[in-house]
């Protein structure tokens, strides 16, 4: 059985029933699930700092061979490694409660500016890409449906199947051959001009997208644009490639159902039943899926951002951890643990909104 | 559905408005735009002198700190920066000192005055960063500010005219002593804030290892004189074939540093596009651990390496692995430096001798075929090194007197593994410090340092450690001599006798010597006179 499977909707969403008393369903959802977010972030920050335990020292490993025994524990005072681990523990959490993230061995900077920097790049393909795997899975998603087992469907399951499967650099590399020789670029978030002046923007997001519309000039929003195409696409027909088959298997269901079938005898045309009855309750477990490619998606950005040159979460992270930084991976795996946390958070809080019989 | 169909259409509105006004006038002055771009893969440690020791942050300092000597475009002549002379003291030769010029002031408008200068040698030793260039300094017993414009060395040596040079490295940027701290490294933002620069740039913006914006600082004054161009930015990146692409596309102006061989040859046949190449000073090389290093005895290990020295064909690596963007390497001293020679050509010729290499094993009495464990770095010393070794390999083995174990370890452990005695034959490579046949010999010959007890050389050979076989006092000596003889003729004479003596003993393999290359487009003037023997890419001579 499938995911989509799973999650096929069983009938029409229902109408919320009235209670008396005490708060609505909505509401004990939301503070069940938001009750539920701080264990949850808190095991993911714990383990992140018991991984980096485990791995060994990691003053050792970032600049052993070329410090001396002396400057090595000298170092590892500094950074407070040489504490009881419960007393670490406690330091690292109560650091994450001041923004705290630690600081870098081998390039001296604050964690907590790689992450508000990178981080908000990670965000920003992360968000076009979910754009281009909409673009992608749910039209297509439906054009399958609509020709079930016919060549355009078959067609597109394979495509399905081919863009889920492909490794995203692989993707990617192809993408950047194919279009560079056109002047499409190649890597970077923007132009060395664009980059450059909307670092004067005030306030300074560090999405660029926003610092262009803040800054007002179209030129500048259309580099911003243009240089976004390449990397989401790569990443985004990762997860357009899942919902695509998500919204196919799931229209095709909604299709059988009582109500569809009702409303076919009430003479409703095929075209109006597809897009106006079965299209929304089809849309439910996308949405809900949505949830869990959050974390495939910054799996997958790591390799995106590394391709383009898209320096954001992922590009550092990969580069901390040639280093061997421990420290500076500690910080950016913990925030992107904190970011899958609460977007699935959001996610719930999303699918409560649009299909009422997950409140209950 | 009408809602979800709106969201989507005013996306797709948005992105195509976006694309369509790409080629539309700016809405708001931009600030004068990137100026000219230089794209490179070398990544900044760290802007302050006392975190980096390492091509991409020097390429920073060089732009934005004054020394108190320089090396002007195309020459590799000491001349005064910061300084109005330096000269070693007639009375005690073990002091350098250094008269400043007046009126000297950081881009912050704090006086650059002799105590910023001895601070700045002070706190790179005090601070001792792991990634700092402390080590160039073992020469300098001391420093300080005798006046306000008068800076005193006090060294190991009498008239040791290396050290000139060192003040040219990585160690001889000047700081403000008022925005540096004494005892840590400054973070770059920090740095950057602080302004503490009085070199002939500043830095306007700065996202470390993304972008980095240079302006002309109008109160430098110094060995390069007015910079060409008012505003340079560099672009860094991660991956050569980026940095290739948008050269193709004449997206940046100038490429430098560190493009494949491949790459090299398809850029100089696309329209716009020069490929200026310059003195090299690079080294690739193979390290013997003589502790470890196959044979039974030192005669034996001696005769294992002098027949490699005659099997290997330089040539065929230097035109089919890097289609000629390295040159052969005869010498550990690279053609081109003063004091040059050709030592290995001398002993054992420029093409592989079978019979001689066979007559070294069969006097010493060594059984071939003999097996060697060959390390190499696949990720450290460019893309080319698998293809290199693999030559390296087929060479030796087609004398059919050696049998060849390669093997590969990234650098993060290669770097750990070879200093602690791991590989008995492997790979290294050489960038100097300064241009000077010294460093190329000094930091792979020094003797075992009883004091610091680890070995002087930093390959960890075990060439010339005290009190072992390989101890090698002559050699200690006739490098003793070359680096504290003011005379040039007799200099070059010693160092050409050390060379003969490297040859004949052959701790190391001297393969290749590198050139140093950049990209620029049509129109971008400057960037052959900066590639020269000082490894020094200066913003100051670009324009276009």
């Amino acid at each position: 059985m499938t995911t989509a499977e799973i999650m096929a909707p069983t009938g029409p969403p229902e109408a919320e029933p009235r209670r008396r008393g005490g708060p609505s369903p909505l509401t004990r959802y939301l503070l069940v699930r938001a009750a539920l977010l701080v264990p949850m972030v808190w095991v993911l920050v714990t383990m992140v700092f018991l991984l980096m335990r485990v791995i060994g020292d990691p003053i050792q490993a970032a600049l052993g061979g070329r410090l001396s025994p002396q400057q090595i524990a000298e170092r590892k005072a500094e950074a407070g490694l040489d504490r009881p681990i419960l007393t670490q523990y406690w330091e690292y959490l109560s650091g994450l409660f001041r923004g705290d993230f630690g600081t870098t061995l081998t390039d001296n900077r604050q964690v907590s500016t790689i992450l508000v920097e990178n981080g908000a790049a990670t965000l920003e393909l992360a968000f076009w890409s979910l754009i281009v795997a909409f673009a992608i899975g749910i039209p297509l998603g439906r054009l399958a449906a609509r020709y079930r087992d016919r060549l355009p469907d078959v067609m597109l399951r394979l495509f399905a199947i081919l863009v889920y499967a492909a490794p995203v650099f692989f993707v990617g590399l192809l993408l950047k051959l194919a279009f560079s020789p056109f002047g499409w670029p190649s890597s970077g978030r923007a132009s060395v001009n664009t980059e450059l002046t909307l670092q004067d923007v005030n306030p300074h997001t560090h999405i660029m997208i926003l610092d262009a519309i803040l800054w007002g000039d179209p030129a500048m929003i259309g580099d911003v644009l243009k240089h976004a195409m390449l990397p989401a696409i790569a990443l985004g027909l990762l997860t357009g490639g899942v919902f695509l088959r998500l919204v196919r298997v799931n229209l095709l269901q909604t299709m059988r159902m009582d109500y569809v079938t009702a409303a076919r005898a009430r003479g409703v045309s095929e075209r109006r039943v597809l897009n106006k009855h079965a299209f929304r309750n089809a849309l439910v477990p996308v949405v809900t899926v949505m949830g869990l490619q959050i974390a495939l998606l910054l799996g997958g950005a790591i390799l995106t951002e590394t391709t383009f040159e898209w320096k954001g979460l992922g590009y550092q992270l990969a580069e901390y951890l040639i280093k061997r930084d421990f420290l500076a991976v500690q910080g950016i795996v913990t925030l992107i643990a904190i970011i899958v946390g609460v977007t699935s958070f959001l996610i719930d809080v999303i699918v409560a909104f649009v299909d009422p019989r997950v409140r209950f | 559905m009408k809602n979800f169909r709106r969201g989507t259409a005013l996306v797709a509105a948005t992105a195509l408005a976006g694309l369509a006004l790409a080629a539309c006038g700016s809405g708001k002055d931009s600030g004068g735009g990137a100026g000219l771009i230089v794209g490179t893969t070398d990544k900044v440690v760290s802007i302050d002198p006392a975190g980096s020791y390492d091509n991409g942050s020097l390429n920073v300092q060089t732009q934005v700190y004054q020394y108190l000597l320089n090396f002007p475009a195309g020459s590799t002549e000491l001349t005064p920066d910061a300084a109005e002379k330096c000269e070693f003291d007639a009375k005690d030769a073990t002091k350098y000192v250094c008269t400043l010029k007046s009126g000297l002031k950081f881009a912050n408008g704090n006086d650059l005055t002799a105590s910023d200068v001895a601070f700045s040698y002070k706190r790179i030793v005090d601070i001792a960063d792991p990634n700092g260039p402390a080590p160039l300094l073992g020469a300098m017993k001391s420093v300080e500010a005798t006046d306000d414009t008068t800076v005193t060395f006090t060294l190991a040596a009498p008239n040791d005219v290396t050290f000139p040079q060192i003040l040219v490295t990585s160690a001889g940027p000047i700081v403000d002593e008022d925005t540096y701290p004494a005892d840590k490294v400054l973070d770059d933002d920090a740095a950057v804030k602080a302004n503490g620069f009085s070199g002939p740039y500043t830095i306007t913006k700065y996202s470390k290892n993304q972008l980095a914006e240079f302006k002309a600082n109008p109160d430098y004054d110094g060995t390069y004189g007015k910079p060409k161009t008012d505003k340079v930015t560099m672009k860094y990146y991660a991956k050569a074939e980026n940095l290739k692409l948008d050269i193709k596309n004449k997206d940046i102006d100038v490429a430098y540093r560190s493009l494949t061989p491949t790459d090299l040859a398809d850029l100089e046949k696309t329209d716009g596009l020069k490929v200026e190449v310059g003195a090299g000073g690079e080294l690739r090389y193979i390290t013997f651990n003589l502790n470890k290093m196959p044979g039974d005895d030192a005669d034996q290990k001696l005769a294992i390496r002098k027949a490699m020295a005659s099997s290997i064909n330089r040539e065929e690596l230097s035109t089919e692995v890097y289609k000629g963007t390295y040159t052969p390497a005869y010498s550990m001293v690279p053609d081109g430096q003063a004091g040059a020679t050709e030592a290995f050509k001398d002993a054992y010729g420029d093409a592989p001798d079978k019979a001689a290499a066979e007559k070294f094993l069969t006097d010493a009495g060594v059984k071939t075929p003999v097996t060697i464990a060959l390390q190499y770095n696949p990720d450290h010393y460019g893309s080319s090194s698998a293809e290199e070794y693999a030559a390296v390999k087929r060479q030796l083995e087609a004398t059919g007197l050696f049998k060849i174990n390669l093997q590969s370890t990234e650098w993060v452990t290669y770097s750990e593994e070879y200093p602690a005695d791991t590989y008995p034959v492997f790979q290294l490579g050489w960038f100097p410090d300064f241009p000077d046949a010294d460093n190329y010999l000094s930091p792979f010959l020094t003797p075992y340092d009883t004091e610091k007890k680890k070995s002087g050389n930093f390959t960890n050979s075990h060439y010339n450690d005290e009190a072992t076989e390989f101890a090698d006092p002559t050699m200690t000596k006739l490098l003793d001599d070359e680096r504290t003889d003011g005379d040039q003729a007799s200099r070059e004479a010693t160092l050409a006798e050390i060379q003969t003596r490297l040859a004949d003993l052959v701790p190391y393999l001297p393969l290749l010597t590198g050139t140093s290359v950049a990209v620029a487009v049509d129109g971008v003037d400057g960037v052959k006179e900066t590639l020269d023997a000082s490894f020094k890419f200066r913003f100051t001579s670009l324009s276009k």
